[in-house]
């Protein structure tokens, strides 16, 4: 049972990671990135081939992963940055389905479906339970920087200048903040913590494959920030925690519902996910943890601007 | 025949008997249910083979608790859902192990879940038995610790091909597969077994979440070919099927057991086409009774493979305990080929097998899905195929062979 | 070559007509409510089991069936609007948009809990292609076609010449002036998403048919309607139409002239070119 709730802490803590990532772009720039896992993905697939098959030490497959994400993310804002946010969001729920048929199929740069197996581990394997509770550690200590980071950004000027960009970009623009360099930092930045988090998840798993980064894992992120509240770093931190314990709950609530096959235990488990959302959106809008003093992102989203 | 069973209850009944009293102070240290786990696919993509599956590991485990258990203990079945996603797999397995404690985790589907899950497995001494396809998996590190039901692809491609040399009498074949991590070299496997037979083929990998295949099967027909090899599941299959009936497609079709079953004929509807198709499925001798037993189990006139698969690992399993006398991980690892090969008494059931090694014999496993005689990696050494056609809107076996 | 093309192009046509049909009630409930409602694949699900449940298990025709896939997936989306979307009007678009991805998650599974995962097939006859020349195409897409084709029709008339009809429009175009109208707002939601929700019904039965409903038709669906009606404009009508075919053709076209594994990806290659150009889409209304 310990070696469970390690576990499942330590799969938290990466959903910390990327919970942040979508902070960064969605809470505070008001870009909706539904390619998250994309960038999921990328991280981890560079870290893996740069360390297995480059050979490189693992702390510079985490930077090529970080770096990666950057430039990828930097490639996603410049090519979608006239976009309104709803159009953003279904282009780059398309950039994950593409960066994930890549990894399928162009089987000389990744290994096709097969993925890479054996991806070295940060620290030596052999140390059983050891392992786990040290990779515990790394994973929270990383989470919890992040955070702090997201935390220390949002309060920083460049964060209230984001911040009045996600309100009213002609208005910002006008009070002369350069409103395109700082959505291309804000979604270029979240997209290298969404990477470090894959890196971390696959040198964690020793596995790295396509099937892996399903749309399903950006759904989760989008609920545990949602959850825990939208534009408030420790809120969606508390929100991933809550989230994947509340997914391995499900699984032990679903098994105590007598006379269900398990495609309808399987099935009662998703609905209770959903529902648990639908419930806390209608008696916790903000979430856990609202963002404090600001008004809620949420507003600005799809257009007003025919309003 | 009649004399012999009798004797042989006899003797299970005696040595039961003797076991009982001989070990009561095992007996009570190790009260509590022997457990094992189904990870299978019950939503997601593999959602329509996963709940069959853990279906029939329910089952098995119930004949054997009717019959008295196992070491004297009863089996309890742990199902989990890996979703058909690696993430999700790998937290379901970690449930399974740490919590449920079991000993062994069996069905894993997709391959990604597979070698996700495997580490864990093995480094927790928990045995895996899959039924993924990709030839990567018995390639890992994973030292004795998981056996693989499902063919490789060399042999699966071999036979596929020269099934379709055979029935189609021509030589060129279209391979039509979505992208898993075993179409390529099922394909190249393939394309031996056609290029040493001085035919041709072509492999079209296409996108299985299409509504519509026509444009494929534009391509495929102007390759026109005398055999089409359709390798993708039932749902895409079943797309597959309409449109290479619409466009008129005369030759042969054949497909793997999975995807070429009674439920295709259902879900396309019209008879005519699927009439005619071939599918493929590892199948042990003829006679076996442990096949009809899953059709049993599963209410299916011909079962699918991979249900086949999994009644043949929860049955390995348990008789693999009750040769080591010993519930653990461990223990089917080490015994697991003890039970499965190595000539013996023939049983195809957890409860005959466990009975006759309660008796003290040798048993050798002939399973629903094969022999189940693994080799050191863990892939199956031989299998037969069973080779059946659909004939007036049913599944009619052709040969086993 | 010359008539590969052309038919992968006719291919795409009824494909891409198809698709149009779920596409313009995404877009529909967009123009209205003013949020993607990505429940959308799961409406269409339930579509095709109302469909195959009307078709199947109690014989009705065609027809028939298809009043069942609308009038099912319609109920369906106007009670998750007023259980669950509704009562978040006032935190904004984006919340909205992540309760129906929410409810999508909720009706997907009640499918899977009563239905099981097995594909259901119809009862249809399945009809060789009609040959002309070089070119072939099916009777049963010729009808799928009408259908689709005639829906859009009566759905242009409804718009165009009946009170609730210019009532929508209306709201899509200016919801303040609307109101000052006297066009009642909540009637005219409910209706946008029972029409909205009954398309997308559709849709999925259209899907079904050719394929068979289980639980995940729908999800197999939306990556390319998104795709349809972010290209032609969110919110836009026509546009949703122009777009899926668009999308249609181009993922035939991709099938022979790139690879047939691309097919997806080739929809987002569209939508970038032609977002970069016009980055409302095609028929959008102007950005911010």
């Amino acid at each position: 049972m310990v070696n469970y709730i390690i576990f499942i802490l330590v799969v938290a803590g990466v959903y910390a990671l990327l919970a942040q990532s979508l902070t960064l772009s969605w809470g505070l720039a008001g870009l909706v990135n539904l390619g998250l896992v994309g960038f999921f993905a990328i991280g981890a697939y560079a870290s893996a081939m740069t360390t297995k098959w480059g050979g490189w030490p693992i702390p510079l497959g985490l930077l090529a992963a970080v770096l990666l994400g950057l430039a990828t993310g930097f490639l996603v804002t410049v090519s979608t940055l006239r976009l309104r946010d709803d159009y953003l969001a279904i282009v780059t729920l398309g950039f994950a389905e593409v960066v994930r048929l890549v990894a399928s199929n162009e089987v000389w740069l990744t290994g096709g479906t097969d993925g890479i197996a054996g991806v070295p581990a940060i620290i030596p394997r052999a140390w059983g339970p050891n392992y786990h509770l040290t990779m515990l550690a790394i994973v929270s200590a990383l989470a919890i920087g992040t955070c702090l980071l997201v935390n220390h950004l949002a309060k920083s000027p460049w964060g209230r200048a984001l911040r009045a960009v996600r309100e009213d970009q002609v208005v910002a623009a006008v009070a002369g903040k350069p409103v395109v360099v700082l959505k291309a930092q804000a979604f270029s930045i979240a997209a290298a913590i969404a990477a470090l988090a894959g890196a971390i998840y696959g040198h964690y798993t020793s596995y790295v494959a396509p099937d892996i980064y399903q749309p399903l894992i950006t759904i989760y992120v989008f609920l545990a920030v949602t959850a825990g509240g939208v534009g408030r770093p420790v809120g969606a931190f508390v929100g991933a925690y809550l989230l994947i314990g509340f997914l391995e709950l499900t699984r032990f609530m679903a098994e105590v519902v007598p006379g269900i096959s398990p495609v309808q235990a399987a099935a009662t488990r998703e609905i209770m996910v959903g529902l648990a959302l639908i419930l806390l959106l209608r008696l916790k809008p903000n979430g856990l943890m609202p963002e404090k003093n600001q008004k809620s992102p949420a507003g600005t989203f799809p257009t007003g601007a025919s309003r | 025949m009649t004399l012999l069973m009798n004797r042989r209850h006899l003797l299970v009944g005696a040595a039961a008997g003797t076991a009982l009293l001989a070990s009561p102070a095992i007996l009570r240290a190790q009260a509590g249910p022997i457990r094992i786990g189904t990870l299978t696919p019950l939503t997601g993509s593999g959602g329509l083979y996963g709940p069959v599956m853990a279906n029939v590991v329910k089952a098995v485990a119930d004949e054997v608790n009717a019959a008295g258990g196992l070491l004297g203990r009863q089996i309890q079945v742990i199902s989990e859902d890996d979703q058909t996603n690696a993430e999700a797999g790998v937290r379901a397995a970690r449930k399974l192990i740490d919590v449920d404690k079991v000993n062994a985790i069996m069905g894993t589907w997709a391959s990604a879940v597979t070698t996700a899950v495997a580490p864990l497995c093995w480094e927790n001494k928990v045995f895996l038995f899959t039924v993924s396809g990709a030839d990567s998996i018995t390639q890992l590190p994973h030292n004795g610790w998981l056996v693989r039901t499902q063919p490789n692809t060399t042999l699966q491609g071999r036979k596929f091909a020269e099934f379709c040399l055979e029935v189609s009498g021509g030589k060129r074949a279209f391979f039509m597969m979505p992208q898993t991590p075993f179409t390529q070299s099922t394909f190249n496997n393939f394309k031996i077994a056609y290029d040493k037979a001085g035919g041709a083929t072509e492999l079209l990998i296409y996108d299985d979440k299409k509504p519509s295949l026509r444009t494929e099967v534009d391509q495929a027909m102007r390759y026109n070919p005398d055999c089409i090899f359709v390798g993708g599941y039932l749902t895409d299959t079943t797309v597959l099927m309409r449109d290479l009936f619409r466009a008129g497609f005369k030759g042969r079709i054949v497909g793997p057991g999975y995807s070429i079953n009674q439920k295709l004929v259902d879900a396309v509807g019209q008879p005519e086409a699927t009439e005619g198709a071939y599918g493929m499925l590892p199948s042990p001798q003829e006679g076996s009774s442990g096949w009809k037993k899953v059709a049993e189990l599963t209410r299916q006139a011909s079962p699918d493979p991979f249900s086949c698969q999994i009644f043949d690992h929860v049955n390995l399993a348990l008789m693999a305990m009750a040769q080591a006398k010993d519930a653990s991980g461990q223990a089917i690892r080490d015994n697991v080929r003890k039970v499965s090969q190595g000539g013996g008494d023939r049983v195809d059931t957890a409860v005959d097998g466990i009975k006759a090694i309660a008796a003290g014999k040798k048993v050798d496993y002939d399973g629903a899905s094969g022999p189940c005689d693994f080799t050191e990696l863990g892939d199956i050494s031989d299998v037969k195929f069973r080779y059946e056609q659909v004939k007036a809107g049913k599944m009619t076996l052709v040969r086993i062979a | 070559m010359f008539w590969s093309i052309i038919q992968a192009l006719l291919n795409g046509l009824v494909s891409g007509t198809i698709l149009a049909v779920p596409a313009i009630g995404f877009t529909a409930i967009f123009a209205v409510l003013r949020y993607p409602n990505f429940a959308i694949g799961s409406l269409a699900t339930i579509g095709a089991y109302a469909g195959w449940f009307a078709n199947v298990r109690l014989g009705w025709p065609l027809e028939a069936s298809f009043g069942l896939a609308f009038t099912g997936a319609g109920i369906a989306a106007l009670a998750a609007e007023w259980l669950a979307v509704r009562p978040l009007e006032k935190t904004g678009a984006l919340m909205m948009a992540i309760c129906s991805l929410a409810v999508g998650i909720v009706l997907e599974n009640m499918v899977r809990f009563g239905f099981g995962n097995e594909p259901r097939g119809f009862n249809v006859p399945l009809m060789r292609d009609i040959r002309l020349g070089d070119l072939r195409i099916s009777p049963q897409q010729i009808e799928n076609f009408a259908v689709a084709l005639g829906l859009m029709a009566l759905l242009w008339a409804a718009l165009n010449f009946t009170r609730m009809g210019r009532a929508m429009r209306a709201t899509a175009d200016n919801p303040d002036l609307a109101k000052l109208k006297g066009v009642q707002p909540a009637t005219v939601a409910a209706i946008t998403v029972l029409v909205g929700g009954g398309l997308a019904g559709i849709g999925g039965m259209l899907v079904a048919l050719d394929t068979a409903a289980d639980p995940l038709t729908g999800f197999r669906l939306i990556l390319s309607v998104f795709a349809a009606a972010v290209l032609g404009g969110l919110g836009s009508i026509p546009g949703a139409v122009l777009g899926a075919l668009i999308i249609g053709m181009a993922e035939e076209l991709t099938v022979l002239l790139l690879a047939p594994n691309y097919r997806t990806a080739i929809g987002f290659a569209v939508i970038l070119i032609v977002l970069s150009i016009r980055p409302s889409g095609l028929f959008g209304e102007k950005s911010s």
